[in-house]
């Protein structure tokens, strides 16, 4: 850590050496600079004509569909993806579980991200710049590009159910947690309108969000009431839940998603 | 009272003509004065191409702005058409599909080259004194590139953008005290609907924008006023404490040494 005095010294001598010793910005830097932006809005040129060339409204190209169905808050088959440059964040939620420490993903971990980024300057009061004199510097850097690097590619990774993969798995189900026939309608259902984009079941489904697991979801004890008025609105029984509701699919068919949960023992 | 003008060529008088404007406009302005400063400013001789990434960088934004604008001119925020808007800009509009891929992709390239350009700085040191209230201006700039990002996600109002909102917005609420409140804020009410989509936009093409702008202009200001850092490797960056204050800047006593041949050392 350096002194003031001695920032301000060598920042003055900054000043003095720029004055004597430095080039114009025009045109060198400058001519750099328009290069560099030519070629940046060349990129974004490209990535929208590969965009549009390869995919045709609603059908993938190489970098995806040009728009999706049209928003339904009825429907649920849905993948709650966001964009790339989210993954990082959204992968976080897998790893701290919900409910416990699901806090710790959502604002824990980003807070404490961004005051440590804030912090940077005021922690580092050297004036050392060359980095072979900065070691911490340099692994800092290393874990933050390779735990963003891991985390985004985990996201750009995961799978994703689809409604019909899902459903062939609902007779193993029934066999594995003994679903009695009365719970075989809310399994399909369960299957086919998205609880498994987010929640996983018996190793299938688990999505994005770290939504916890649901095989053993009625041996909690917590009866058909509670869980057909989660449903409807799960943040007013389970205080802070990210689930958005389902209040839409209609009386009959929460309870058979209620009964097929409470029917959910474990596979024991 | 007839003052004898001086003769003047006629290109002289030609230049006079040519210059007046701008001379009328330093004279009431001082911008032309300004805009010499910002092109005339003297940079360290040892500035290299990875001093692009923040010039590439409000590049992507602007960018970001024009196709802004021409979206804007084109889409509905309302639930009943924004997706149809979305589907005429893509389908029917002259290079909508242009406009509306630049907007889609830049805003990642945009995203990207914030990261980037925060890398240089930090493995350059450019971070240090004086310039920390940059560096806090440039992670401001970062949360509200993201946040763009996030509001502009909403606004095609298909299934993707309206379940990954949704989520977005939940995820919002798990945060202590302010969690819910902000959630509601953002939604409008308790379910995402027509509140939610004009709420988005508005963020996403006044509000946000308008941060983004202001604080594009102080990192700027800053930029011009503290000066480019040199890299740090090189042999000659200024006013680094590892290297020698004395370089021999010229061999005074010229005519005493010997001439040397051409492409040797002086020394």
């Amino acid at each position: 850590m350096s002194s003031i005095e001695e920032r301000r010294r060598l920042f003055a001598k900054y000043k003095e050496d720029v004055k004597t010793r430095g080039k114009p910005f025009f045109p060198n830097a400058m001519f750099h600079d328009t290069v560099m932006s030519l070629v940046v809005v060349s990129i974004i040129i490209g990535l929208a004509i590969i965009w549009h060339e390869t995919a045709n409204g609603t059908t993938a190209g190489l970098l995806g569909k040009e728009y999706d169905a049209k928003a339904d808050s009825g429907t649920f088959s849905f993948v709650p993806r966001p964009d790339w440059y989210f993954y990082f964040l959204f992968y976080l939620l897998r790893i701290f579980k919900w409910p416990d420490s699901v806090i710790l993903g959502t604002v824990g971990v980003p807070t404490i991200c961004l005051v440590l980024l804030l912090a940077v300057p005021f922690v580092d009061k050297r004036t050392e710049r060359r980095l072979s004199r900065r070691p911490v510097a340099i692994v800092a850097s290393i874990l933050v590009v390779i735990s963003m690097g891991v985390l985004t590619w985990k996201g750009a990774t995961a799978t994703e159910s689809l409604a019909s993969e899902n459903v062939k798995k609902v007779p193993t189900w029934i066999k594995r947690n003994k679903l009695p026939p009365a719970a075989v309608p809310g399994a399909n259902l369960f299957a086919q309108i998205g609880c498994l984009n987010c929640h996983s079941y018996l190793g299938t489904g688990g999505g994005y969000s770290g939504a916890p697991d649901l095989s053993a979801e009625g041996s909690k004890g917590k009866g058909i009431a509670f869980q057909i008025a989660h449903l409807k609105n799960p943040a007013s029984v389970n205080a802070g839940s990210p689930m958005p509701s389902f209040a839409t699919l209609g009386d009959q068919r929460l309870h058979q998603l209620a009964v097929f949960l409470e029917a959910s023992k474990g596979g024991k | 009272m007839a003052v004898a003008r001086p003769p003047r060529s006629r290109r002289k008088q030609m230049e006079a003509i040519a210059l007046y404007p701008l001379d009328w406009l330093e004279e009431r302005s001082g911008l032309v004065g300004a805009v010499k400063y910002f092109l005339f400013r003297k940079v360290p001789g040892d500035t290299n191409w990875f001093q692009t990434l923040g010039s590439a960088t409000l590049t992507a934004f602007l960018v970001q702005a024009i196709t802004g604008v021409i979206l804007a001119m084109y889409y509905t925020p309302d639930p009943n058409s924004a997706y149809e808007s979305i589907k005429h800009i893509t389908n029917d509009v002259t290079l909508g599909w242009l406009v509306r891929g630049m907007h889609r992709w830049g805003a990642s390239v945009f995203i990207i080259l914030m990261f980037f350009h925060m890398a240089r700085v930090f493995l350059f040191g450019a971070y240090k004194y004086p310039r920390e209230l940059n560096w806090i201006i440039g992670v401001l700039l970062l949360v509200l590139g993201m946040l763009e990002g996030f509001t502009g996600y909403l606004l095609p109002w298909d299934q993707t953008a309206y379940w990954a909102t949704v989520v977005g917005i939940n995820l919002n609420g798990t945060g202590p005290i302010i969690g819910p409140f902000l959630s509601s804020v953002l939604r409008g009410g308790s379910e995402i609907g027509p509140d939610t989509l004009a709420r988005f936009y508005s963020i996403h093409m006044l509000v946000l924008p308008a941060a983004i702008m202001g604080l594009i202009g102080l990192h700027l200001y800053l930029v011009i006023r503290l000066g480019v850092t040199s890299p740090p490797w090189s042999k000659k960056a200024a006013g680094a404490p590892w290297i020698e204050e004395d370089e021999p800047e010229q061999p005074a006593r010229k005519g005493l040494v010997e001439p040397t041949p051409r492409g040797g050392a002086a020394k």
